[in-house]
């Protein structure tokens, strides 16, 4: 696997599908890869990518069961918490207004 | 505005179906024994893995018995620090699919667990890779047991009472619990597996009057406002569902239909006549299920039946205007209609059912002629229940 250096917050949260990757987590928890792409709309490989890059920030962890990956936030990561607050937060304030 | 009316009822949801009492009066000995088979789970659940089977007819406390039994064993576990999970499914509820039933299972671990993707045996040791992980130990109940052999035969079955033998010196994690009306029903399993569940077996004999009186007046207690149901309806009430064979889910309901018609008229108490006019509802309910039970045409036939009362302010129907009826029907649904002859025996099907009578009239020109009514429920009722029951097969 490739070893990567942690990006900035500009390049890991500048992107679409991955804020739209933690925002279905952040609802649904837990989540296997092909349904991820299913609800993102993309491709299998892409969504891959982006679900590794967020791994790789430590953001988001995975479990395997057989083929099947099951993607959550990292419980053990503050940022993860950070951006899962900020998901809720943000999700609230949009349905108050 | 509602003008305020002086319900009978407490608390109703006493009375749901899904609501698990927490004793349960005449099933103290099996209880019992089933705390008995599974006592190790409490002190060294890793080294054994249970089977035992519960047997008895509708409404005899099977699903309420395991389920308290469960609910219990589980806050018992968690008090000493045991991971134990208690996981009842009901097998005709995932149409007797082992798939579908482990997958209930997984899910109750890992709630969007893909439903594709792999087979019911690598979805089996998916469950055992979790209870690995967690190390956790579940008492799984396989309720309506009949509809997984049905559907599956032996295989399921065996495999899940061999898991250990390709899991050496791992720890036990999978503790069975299967539910059944008859007994008979393991006998199609293949000899060993029949001799592994064989052995534990509890049986629940149906209620006798008396019992029921005190089921009854246990529930009374908890759902009803104080002297709101008499002794002499609670006796009635018994006594009904004593005929029903025993049966303590017909006195459940029975008692909260009668409940719902005495808040209907707000009589502030519920008498014995609510629950006559309680009973004559639930055998059209009974029907209910009865008709889901039809195949296609037999329900074709009935719809054209109830069709023709609904549009005929009649009580008897004739043969010829009943088949006339379901040709029309069948027209409307696209299927061509079955002969004469297998319309006689769909005839005989549904009234051996009590859904329709069947009567003979001299007194018609042409001689004899059959004639059909529709004793219990009302047509227009009648209509839609098919109409849904039909929707739901052809969708
Ligand atoms: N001994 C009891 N005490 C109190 N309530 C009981 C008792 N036995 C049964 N019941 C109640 O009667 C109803 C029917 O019981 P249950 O569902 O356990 O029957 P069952 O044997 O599983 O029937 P079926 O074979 O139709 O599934 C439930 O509401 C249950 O709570
Ligand atoms: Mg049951």
């Amino acid at each position: 696997m490739l070893i990567m250096v942690n990006m900035q917050i500009e390049t890991v949260l500048g992107n679409k599908l991955r804020i739209k990757i933690l925002k279905i987590l952040s609802k649904i928890r837990e989540l296997n890869v092909t349904e991820i792409a299913r609800r993102l709309g993309a491709n299998h490989k892409t969504t891959m990518k982006h679900l590794k890059i967020l791994e790789n920030e430590g953001i988001l962890q995975h479990k395997r069961f057989g083929r099947i990956r099951l993607y959550r936030f990292n419980e053990n990561s503050v940022k993860a918490k950070a951006i899962q607050t900020l998901l809720e937060t943000w999700e609230n304030a949009e349905n108050i207004r | 505005m509602v003008p305020a009316y002086r319900s009978v009822f407490k608390d109703e949801a006493k009375l749901d179906i899904t609501y698990v009492p927490s004793r349960l009066p005449h099933r103290e000995a099996e209880m019992r024994l089933l705390r008995e088979f599974f006592s190790f789970m409490l002190s060294t659940p890793e080294k054994m893995a249970q089977r035992v089977l519960i047997v008895g007819d509708v409404g005899t406390g099977k699903t309420a018995l395991s389920q308290r039994f469960g609910a219990d064993i589980v806050q018992q576990a968690k008090q000493q620090g045991l991971n134990l999970h208690y996981i009842h499914v009901n097998c005709r509820q995932y149409r007797g699919s082992l798939f579908f039933i482990l997958h209930h299972a997984v899910s109750v671990f890992h709630p969007n667990f893909p439903k594709r993707g792999f087979s019911a045996e690598e979805l089996l040791n998916i469950f055992l890779q979790i209870l690995d992980e967690q190390n956790a130990h579940v008492i799984l109940t396989l309720d309506e047991f009949e509809n997984l052999i049905e559907k599956e035969g032996s295989e399921p079955v065996y495999k899940l009472t061999r898991l250990q033998e390709t899991r050496l010196n791992k720890p036990q994690r999978i503790s069975l619990i299967c539910i059944l009306k008859n007994v008979k029903a393991v006998e199609s399993l293949d000899p060993s597996t029949r001799s592994t569940l064989q052995s534990n077996i509890i049986r629940l004999e149906k209620y006798s009057k008396e019992q029921l009186v005190d089921i009854i007046s246990d529930r009374v207690q908890l759902a009803f406002k104080p002297l709101a149901v008499s002794e002499d309806t609670i006796s009635l009430i018994a006594e009904l569902a004593h005929s029903e064979g025993g049966n303590a889910r017909f006195a459940i309901e029975l008692l909260w239909r009668a409940g719902k018609y005495a808040d209907a008229e707000d009589l502030g108490a519920v008498t014995p006549e609510c629950v006559r006019k309680a009973v004559s509802s639930i055998y059209a309910i009974t029907r209910k299920s009865d008709l889901a039970s039809l195949s296609l045409h037999e329900k074709l036939f009935l719809l054209g039946m109830a069709r023709f009362f609904k549009e005929n302010d009649r009580a008897y129907a004739s043969i010829t205007e009943v088949e006339q009826a379901y040709a029309v029907v069948c027209e409307e649904f696209g299927v061509e209609p079955h002969t004469h002859t297998q319309l006689w025996k769909y005839l005989q099907v549904l009234s051996a059912l009590g859904i329709i009578e069947k009567s003979v009239s001299s007194t018609g020109q042409r001689g004899r002629t059959t004639l059909i009514c529709l004793p219990g429920i009302p047509a227009h009722e009648l209509e839609r229940e098919l109409a849904m029951l039909l929707e739901k097969e052809s969708g």
